[in-house]
């Protein structure tokens, strides 16, 4: 016989299992090809010197995530919907137009992911691009993207190899919890380039609309959202986890051999001491899961948040006639993304780290607008932000764009 | 000023270009701009009732002026007939049980009750006579939003360049204002606010009805819900699928929930609470009439695929001893209930089942006879354990609609009707179909 309080506890484990996924599912999809090459960069060229940017992140991120969460939970409509339902057709048209370059950007990193796991792997380039393109299109398209979600989310046991990498390096742990914890912040164009993009790659602009699509389409309701809570808060410590031993790992490696990441077979070096000369391959084999995994979930998101913003049909079960709108969109960003990837020669570190940057110059717009639904009673009723919440928020908004003014300052007087 | 005279004395006009439209008072001072505007619907159309100025830049407050306060409303001003101080401004809209442009139809999803599906409303037409504004439809289209944008400028003659004929510029995509259901939740009764001197969602079928709540969010989907009456509301309830009826079942109120089991046919009852957990069926039985629980608990005890688990228990039976007359009488009487009353069925006083018959024959039979004579030569049924497969020949072979179901002692408990054993067949074929394709 069970005693009550086990019995109690059980129920619960049994209600978090059932609303767990949208939190956790965003967080492996954070960790994409544009993530990971922005941390691996991070650790490879400063070393430790970023290591405290993630504590704030951290909680940003939880913050955030859980605003878009709490959202889709009391009014059971998504982002771009509620934009377009209390802003109009202006604001929406161009969080939109906002939404969709900075996705492009996001995409064409996924495809610069899969090239260059094509690189490693010792694959035609173009092919693998090609044959992932048409992939992620039928996959969708299909509706088979349910069933292959749970390969991704397996696949993602790849991260493990950093955190065991962490320990074998034997980086000076004691050095590693100083600069955790003592922020400092470098006031030159390639630090901040650096920071943004951090920042960028972990709190992107396409993870609100997708994190609050999903607890919409899942269908959690008020009464367990406690528990939803701790899916937001789990997902956010695994995205940051994973990214900090990256950075601990390439920082142990990388910075202190002086190897700059120019090409994913840099990258790939940090994981030598873990698995020797196959490091290539389990690199490759990680970072084409990561790319994509992203790429099957963002182009769909970007289109469905548009079609919802603008009130066009949308859906994967309509055919074609009933919702050009979504099916170009969609289809659309997938080219784009992958054609821009063949031009040859194309430095795709470059472009999975400079897509990562445009995310968090802009991030502060698309917090904005949410932070005005959140705070919205009318919408909102007694489930409003804190205070606190909009102080760590708002702090989040005006920091970020000082960063981008101090970076164009930078960029603009040279020396 | 000829010219002048020859002008329609009635136009349309878009609320795009009303919005933020400067109003003046009786001294033609600016009072601010043009916000919102309350309508009140009127059978087929709405008439403008409340306008809403908004003032101030970084502060802002919000003023309502009933509409004979306006003396003048044009695309480039609004002149009102009040003097400044009898405007009260305040720091909040407070229009809430009021149905606002811009709160509840612009840019918001409503039912388009004739298409009978969602859509988003891009802009808003009025008919104009004099300063009456009239709602006349709702944009849809492209055109709507290119409006809004202020990009019209640009965009059709550029379209107009390329192809003349273009729907863009010929087809708009309007929706009559006697069409549209909007879905804005009154905060007081949670439910939708309906005109009801036009219901018009009554005219939809449940099954249509059901489709147009998928389109829309839960808190949406359960106002509308909650406004349609029972007999819809359990038609609609029996389309859904399992997870849809557990998650509807959990925001409704006790009482709503057990009304709406109690209405639905009993094997729709039997198959959702056959899904949940044990406890929680004895809770709803407990609270639900005693005639149909029992029932129900007596459907739930049989296997899913078989007849037990598949058969309803509202059937007509007359007893054996009645008169033709008589057993059309009872036919009459539980007329509503029956899941079919093309077959009725006639039973002794233990309920065993002794024949059955079709209304047809009782219709031609001579009413003073023992309706034992109507009755069919040979009685074919089934028994509670046969599965799917049987039942679908039985049918097949004796083209019948209907077939009572019965224990080994010859009891009669229920009937199986073709729709239930369609449904399941369809699922087979379905199953089987798609096992070929991944072959």
């Amino acid at each position: 016989m069970l005693n009550t309080k086990t019995k109690s506890i059980l129920k619960k484990i049994q209600i978090f299992i059932s609303v767990m996924g949208p939190g956790i599912i965003t967080a492996n999809v954070d960790n994409d090809a544009g993530g990971i090459t922005t941390y691996s960069m991070a650790g490879a060229h400063f070393g430790y010197a970023l290591l405290w940017s993630f504590i704030p992140i951290i909680f940003v991120l939880i913050v955030i995530q859980e605003m878009a969460s709490r959202m889709a939970v009391v009014t059971g409509k998504g982002l771009a919907d509620l934009i377009r339902e209390e802003m109009g057709v202006k604001v929406t048209f161009y969080a939109m137009v906002v939404l969709i370059l900075a996705n492009i950007g996001n995409v064409m990193a996924e495809f610069a992911g899969i090239a260059a796991s094509a690189d490693l792997f010792g694959i035609n380039r173009p092919v693998l691009i090609v044959l992932s393109a048409l992939f992620v299109w039928w996959l969708v398209v299909k509706g088979n993207y349910k069933s292959v979600e749970k390969v991704f989310l397996v696949a993602c046991i790849f991260y493990v190899s950093y955190i065991i990498s962490g320990f074998i390096t034997r980086p000076d742990w004691s050095e590693v919890a100083r600069e955790t914890v003592r922020p400092t912040l470098q006031l030159d164009k390639v630090y901040l380039v650096m920071l943004i993009g951090l920042i960028g790659t972990t709190i992107a602009p396409w993870m609100q609309f997708y994190q609050q699509a999903s607890v919409v389409e899942k269908g959690i309701k008020l009464k367990d959202y406690a528990y939803h809570r701790l899916d937001v808060i789990i997902g956010a410590f695994i995205v940051n986890i994973v990214a900090f031993f990256i950075v601990v790992v390439c920082a142990s490696t990388l910075f202190k051999h002086g190897v700059m990441v120019e090409t994913a077979k840099d990258a790939a070096l940090a994981l030598k001491p873990l698995a020797g000369d196959y490091c290539y391959m389990l690199f490759a084999f990680g970072l084409f899961n990561a790319s994509l995994f992203a790429a099957s979930i963002l182009p769909l998101s970007t289109a469905y948040s548009v079609c919802e913003g603008m009130g066009w049909e949308l859906g994967v079960n309509k055919h074609f006639r009933e919702a050009p709108q979504f099916y170009s969109l969609y289809t659309g960003i997938i080219i784009l993304g992958a054609v821009f990837i063949l031009i040859p020669n194309i430095s795709l570190v470059k472009i999975m780290f400079f897509s990562q940057v445009a995310n968090g110059l802009l991030l502060p717009f698309v917090l904005i607008l949410m932070l005005r639904l959140v705070n919205n009673k009318r919408l909102m009723g007694e489930f409003v932000n804190s205070r606190v919440y909009n102080m760590v928020a708002w702090l989040t908004v005006v920091l970020m764009i000082a960063l981008s003014l101090a970076l164009l300052f930078f960029i603009w007087v040279p020396g | 000023m000829a010219l002048a005279n020859q002008m329609p004395n009635f136009m349309f006009v878009y609320f795009s270009e009303l919005q933020g439209v400067s109003v003046v008072d009786s001294d033609n001072k600016p009072q601010g701009v043009l916000y919102d505007i309350i309508i009140e619907p009127l059978g087929k159309y709405a008439r403008s009732r409340t306008l809403i100025v908004e003032a101030g830049g970084f502060r802002k407050s919000w003023a309502p002026v009933d509409w004979s306060g306006i003396s003048e409303i044009t695309k480039g001003l609004i002149r009102l007939n009040l003097a400044a101080s009898d405007l009260k401004f305040s720091r909040s809209v407070n229009n809430r049980s009021d149905l606002s442009l811009r709160q509840d139809i612009l840019d918001q999803q409503v039912v388009d009750t004739n298409n009978q599906n969602v859509i988003r409303v891009n802009d808003i037409q009025f008919l104009q006579a004099k300063q009456d504004l009239v709602v006349a439809h709702v944009d849809i289209g492209m055109r709507g939003i290119v409006r809004r944008l202020g990009f019209e400028k640009f965009i059709d003659p550029l379209v107009r360049i390329f192809n003349k004929n273009s729907e863009y510029l010929n087809k708009p995509s309007f929706i009559p204002w006697k069409h549209i259901q909007p879905l804005s939740i009154n905060p007081v009764s949670k439910t939708i606010k309906v005109d009801v001197s036009q219901n018009q969602l009554r005219e939809i079928p449940a099954a249509d009805l059901s489709e147009i709540m998928q389109d829309l969010a839960p808190q949406d989907r359960l106002a509308l819900f909650k406004v349609l009456d029972l007999h819809t509301k359990s038609q609609l309830f029996a389309t859904l699928d399992f997870k849809e009826q557990k998650s509807l079942l959990e925001d409704l109120s006790e009482k709503e929930a057990v009304e709406i089991l109690n209405n639905i046919p009993k094997d729709e009852a039997a198959d959702f609470l056959g899904e949940l957990p044990e406890g929680t069926v004895n809770k709803i039985l407990g609270l639900m009439e005693s005639k149909s629980a029992k029932m129900l608990s007596k459907l739930l005890g049989y296997s899913e695929e078989s007849a037990g688990g598949l058969m309803t228990t509202e059937y007509i039976a007359v007893p054996d001893t009645a008169t033709i007359e008589q057993a059309l009488k009872i036919v009459r009487e539980k007329t509503l209930k029956a899941e079919t009353i093309q077959n009725i069925f006639i039973v002794d006083k233990e309920n065993h089942l002794v024949g059955s018959t079709m209304l047809r024959r009782l219709i031609i039979a001579n009413p003073p006879d023992e309706v034992i004579k109507a009755a069919l030569k040979k009685t074919v049924k089934i028994h509670v354990e046969d599965d799917v497969k049987r039942i679908a020949l039985l049918m097949d072979k004796y083209k019948m609609n209907a077939l009572p179901v019965v224990d080994a002692s010859d009891i009669l408990l229920g009937i199986i009707t073709m729709d239930d054993i369609f449904s399941r067949l369809v699922a087979i074929a379905w199953r089987r179909a798609k096992r070929k394709i991944q072959l």
